[in-house]
């Protein structure tokens, strides 16, 4: 499905085609901007609570009139440590991800189709696993092999979700590169590992920074495998630090929804920065 | 022929990242299936001695009544919340294909609900729906809808409507983005001829949309069946399943029994179920999938 | 696991730890300190113990209902700290899977020396420690655990608020109902306790049960069933906000300190956060008995420090010692004097309480505190999950007590999950 791009991220194509725009829909960016207000609702609370000051329970006023910093104060000195290491974690798992699914999306359009039809639906079953699953046997492993409480060992449980989506996603475009120009490359007397370095990973930019976003993502907001494959020492990321939060400090709003707030950057910013992928993927990625 | 030569090369392509699926996502189902016919407990783990057991695992669970329980609120967490997203994804998406100023910033707006990490967002709606200090409660006694609040996350009934309305919350931008996608793929002339021959609004959606919309729309449906049946993260958030295992899925007893019991058997059986209820929607996407010629894995 | 992983062919290779025997430099601590003054206070008072042992100390401390599954966890993954402390009623769990070394690897318990007093040799002081405490510490025969201190729980009320609405401190059960009623208004309840889904849950509801003549072994009994109606009564009532199912301790201490309930379940180390708060009145006074007259029977807290057994002797070495010097005489006394609770030893509490007689509630109530798992010893965390289990179906209105407790029963027994 290569909607988006082909057709502009403009509304244009649908049933109003034919309509001007302008004044006639006015009122329906009024209903827009309603419904979208409700939806993000939870999103000002959590904003609005992590401003109220601290100080015995929060009491939930509807606005911060006196915005007071107290619980931002209180998170960063908490959990600075672990914002760092979800970024690590998240990075780790992005290079990891795009690592394996780039050559492996490549390969794939070098196969026949009924091959590929075959792998990607292997791609596909793999994302059924419940990750509770996963994550109980990756446990009894990793005690193993030591890797409980260590970055690498999240960044490799984490990335079973970024790796099937990005495979996906990558492949999806990469079938779209025309022919000619691999061909014509390989004309030239590049080897297939040159050819998919120069030609084809340049051309497939977008596709590679829309599938690092959502595997950026994906790995940031992982809880579950946090949860379980972490059990003591420096490593923890900013997930858990929210869920400690709130077995110990529900009194502490202003701090827990401060911590949620700092936990909930990235998504903000990607959206704001890299919307286009951000939207180009969520049409696309029949994941999480 | 030349790409029958060629055929070894692509595989190395794709090998690391086989590998890796396999080890990562694969081998887990068989090691699920090995560790649910053993006696994994608190002493064993820590001796490394699990003696095999065969299905006594499995009878123990699968008669308790915590495991009814739990299969009961699973259907009803997967049921509600999937047609809650639909319903609420379809009429926004029809909504946004109107043509209007800001439509696009608004629909990207609308997704960060679905982008935020899960934990925040349980976090969030825990302190809305609070009974006593919450701003839900706040509005509803503001409107003298109820004089005590009502108890959102502490009585058993509010809080499995509550953990699907936060559910529902989180996967409406995903649905209707996906939604939104499917309508965009109708051809614009199909709706001008309808217009011409006289079809009203709610004979277009009837006649025309729903049908053409239908592969994509069971596509959203049984994906959304699929992650919503092995949801654990924002229940364990919202209410740790409680109170009184009112929220227990078969996801956060599994959890429960594995990581918090330390009864790994035990656990591993409900892996077992959640394994088979995903494979038997994976293999109805998989017919879908058969008969729409490969379309779906992409959209 | 190793078998396993063989078995499944999925994994290979095994990990090996490190043995190094070579000199111990630094300690790993965990512990459930989380609250700030008292995690800090632990952070120092660990610190000079390990600088004695000429040890650094890295202490790290969770949240209370995580401690044990992240103890079970670390110990299969052979990653336990150096020093562990439990709750007295989880050690025997713990030991039983082997985790933990006896203290008596560390030299004779009660041969006592002059150097074993100051906690620099080996050999740890267990004379006239409680015999309670002494025995939550001990599995199969063998000292596991000590504790510095020991505690209970008792009833913290607001003076001002019982003042205002001209209640006396309740006494007995039907007091306490009364009292909450006439103290609950809008915004505030009368009455707070734990009954989360966890063991704080169980614990609280311990004096309760005991107090009425319930029995942790039987649970389906109708004294039980007549404490957990006592606490299914405040709920229906409106006495006490139904969220309770959801607090843990510190947020019903959170919920007092912010005036909203007037009374409230906890024990004593809180004071140190209640003292902080200048315009807050309160008082403690004993948990309410069923009869006017009777003793409370309550629960004996108290958190014992343990040795976990790893691959390096040097180092459980010096987490011996440094164990030793937490329970010295003279660390004991200066431990509950800074977290408020009662030291373990016996002459040094009597000691104590003269020279604090705003302790002596919970003086006088550990003299008679049970422990939790001297009836069921290692099946004591299943009739716990039993009685949190019963309590939240109760209190929901799920079932009646008496069906939530005849389930826990089935629990407790292991009859059903």
């Amino acid at each position: 499905m290569r909607r988006g791009e082909k057709r502009g991220p403009g509304p244009g194509a649908g049933r109003g085609a034919r309509r001007a725009p302008g004044r006639r829909g006015l009122p329906s960016t009024v209903v827009g901007i309603v419904l979208l207000a409700v939806m993000l609702f939870p999103v000002y609370w959590m904003v609005n609570t992590s401003l109220q000051p601290a100080g015995g329970i929060v009491r939930g006023d509807w606005f911060p009139a006196a915005p007071d910093l107290g619980g931002y104060a209180t998170a960063l000195r908490d959990q600075g440590g672990h914002l760092v290491t979800s970024l690590v974690v998240s990075l780790g798992s992005v290079a990891l991800s795009l690592g394996l699914a780039a050559p492996a999306a490549y390969g794939l359009t070098l196969l026949r189709a009924r091959r590929i039809r075959l792998v990607l639906l292997g791609v596909l079953v793999t994302q059924m696993v419940p990750g509770i699953v996963v994550a109980d046997t990756l446990y009894g492993a990793y005690a193993e092999l030591g890797l409980l409480n260590s970055s690498p060992g999240l960044v490799l449980a984490d990335s079973t979700a970024g790796v099937p989506f990005a495979i996906v996603v990558l492949h999806t475009f990469m079938r779209t590169i025309p022919r000619e120009i691999v061909e014509a490359a390989r004309m030239d007397g590049a080897g297939r590992l040159r050819v998919f370095r120069s030609v084809v990973l340049p051309l497939s930019v977008n596709a590679l920074v829309t599938a690092g976003v959502f595997t950026f993502l994906f790995t940031w907001g992982d809880f579950l495998f946090a949860l379980t494959l972490t059990t003591s020492g420096p490593v923890r990321p900013i997930t858990l630090g929210v869920y400690d939060y709130l077995g110990a400090h529900t009194g502490q709003w202003n701090a827990v929804m401060a911590t949620a707030v700092l936990a909930s950057v990235p998504a903000a910013l990607l959206l704001v920065v890299a919307q286009r992928f951000v939207t180009s993927g969520a049409t696309r990625g029949a994941d999480r | 022929m030349r790409r029958a030569r060629e055929r070894p090369a692509a595989w190395l392509f794709v090998l690391p990242a086989a590998a890796y699926l396999l080890l990562f996502l694969g081998c887990p189902l068989v090691q699920n299936l090995v560790m649910s016919l053993r006696r994994y407990d608190a002493t064993g783990f820590a001796t490394g001695d699990a003696p095999f057991t065969g299905l006594r695992n499995h009878a123990a669970v699968l008669s308790s009544t915590l495991f009814s329980e739990a299969a009961v609120n699973t259907a009803l967490f997967t049921a509600g919340s999937v047609l809650g997203q639909f319903t609420i994804g379809l009429a926004l998406a029809l909504f946004f294909q109107r043509r209007f100023p800001l439509a696009g910033p608004l629909r990207a707006l609308l997704l960060l609900p679905w982008l935020l990490p899960l934990v925040v967002s349980g976090a969030i709606w825990r302190w809305m729906l609070d009974p006593d200090t919450g701003p839900v409660n706040a509005l509803l006694r503001g409107l003298h809808l109820t004089s005590s609040g009502i108890p959102w996350l502490t009585g058993p009934t509010e809080a499995l409507v509550s953990v699907i309305v936060v559910n529902i919350w989180v996967g409406v931008p995903f649905t209707t983005a996906l939604l939104y996608g499917g309508l965009q793929d109708i051809p614009p002339h199909l709706y001008e001829a309808a217009r011409l021959d006289g079809a009203g609004p709610v004979r277009i959606l009837r006649h025309l949309t729903w049908p053409l919309l239908r592969p994509v729309a069971r596509v959203v449906v049984l994906l959304g069946v699929v992650y919503t049946v092995k949801t654990a993260d924002l229940i364990l958030v919202l209410t740790g399943g409680g109170p009184a295992g009112a929220t227990q899925t078969l996801a956060t007893r599994a959890y429960e029994l594995s990581f918090q019991r330390y009864e790994f058997g035990y656990g591993a059986v409900l892996g077992n179920v959640l394994i088979a209820v995903s494979t038997l929607f994976a293999l109805l996407h998989l017919r879908r999938l058969r008969a729409g010629g490969g379309r779906a894995v992409s959209a | 696991m190793a078998l396993v992983l063989a078995a499944s062919g999925c994994a290979g290779g095994t990990g090996g730890g490190d043995d190094s025997d070579a000199e111990a430099t630094s300690l790993t601590v965990l512990d459930y300190y989380t609250d700030a003054p008292e995690h800090q206070q632990w952070t120092e008072t660990l610190a000079s113990c390990g600088r004695r042992a000429g040890v650094r100390i890295e202490h790290t401390s969770v949240p209370p209902a995580s401690l044990v599954p992240q103890v079970l966890r670390q110990a299969s993954s052979h990653t336990l700290p150096d020093l562990l402390m439990l709750d007295n009623a989880d050690l025997q769990q713990v030991a039983r899977t082997g985790a933990l070394a006896p203290l008596d690897t560390f030299g004779p318990l009660n041969g006592a020396t002059k150097g074993a007093t100051s906690g620099t040799a080996s050999g740890i002081d267990t004379r006239d420690v409680t015999e309670g405490i002494l025995s939550a510490g001990t599995y199969d025969g063998k000292v596991y655990g000590l504790a510095p201190y020991v505690s209970t729980v008792a009833l913290f009320y607001n003076k001002d608020m019982l003042a205002e609405a001209g209640v006396a401190v309740p006494r007995t059960w039907d007091e306490l109902r009364a009292a909450a009623a006439r103290l609950t208004r809008p915004g505030r309840y009368g009455m707070a306790v734990d009954a989360n889904a966890t063991f704080e849950g169980t614990w609280q509801f311990l004096p309760f049960l005991w107090s009425n003549g319930g029995d942790e072994s039987k649970l389906d009994t109708p004294e039980a069933a007549q404490a957990l109606r006592l606490w299914v009564d405040l709920v229906k009532s409106g006495s006490m906000s139904a969220s309770v199912l959801n607090w843990n301790q510190a947020d019903v201490h959170d919920q007092f300190a912010a005036g909203r309930t007037a009374m409230m379940i906890n024990g004593p180390w809180r004071i140190p956060a209640l003292k902080a708060d200048e315009k807050l009145k309160w008082g403690v006074a004993p948990v309410p008995v069923p009869r006017a007259g009777q003793p409370p029977v309550t629960p004996l807290g108290g958190e014992v420090w343990t040795v976990p057994r790893s691959d390096s002797t040097a180092r459980q070495k010096k987490a011996a010692q440094v164990l030793g010097c937490l329970n010295t005489p003279a660390n004991t006394r200066a431990l509950a004097a800074q977290h408020l609770t009662v030291p373990s030893r016996a002459g040094v509490a009597a000691e104590y309480a003269q020279a604090n007689p705003s302790m002596s509630v919970f003086v006088d109530s550990v003299k008679d505190a049970r422990v939790r798992t001297a009836r069921l010893g290692v099946r004591w965390p299943q009739a716990a999950t039993g009685i949190y289990t019963a309590i939240q179906s109760a209190l929901t209105g799920r079932q009646t007590p008496e069906e939530a407790l005849k389930d826990a029963q089935r629990i407790a027994t292991g009859a059903g999950l």
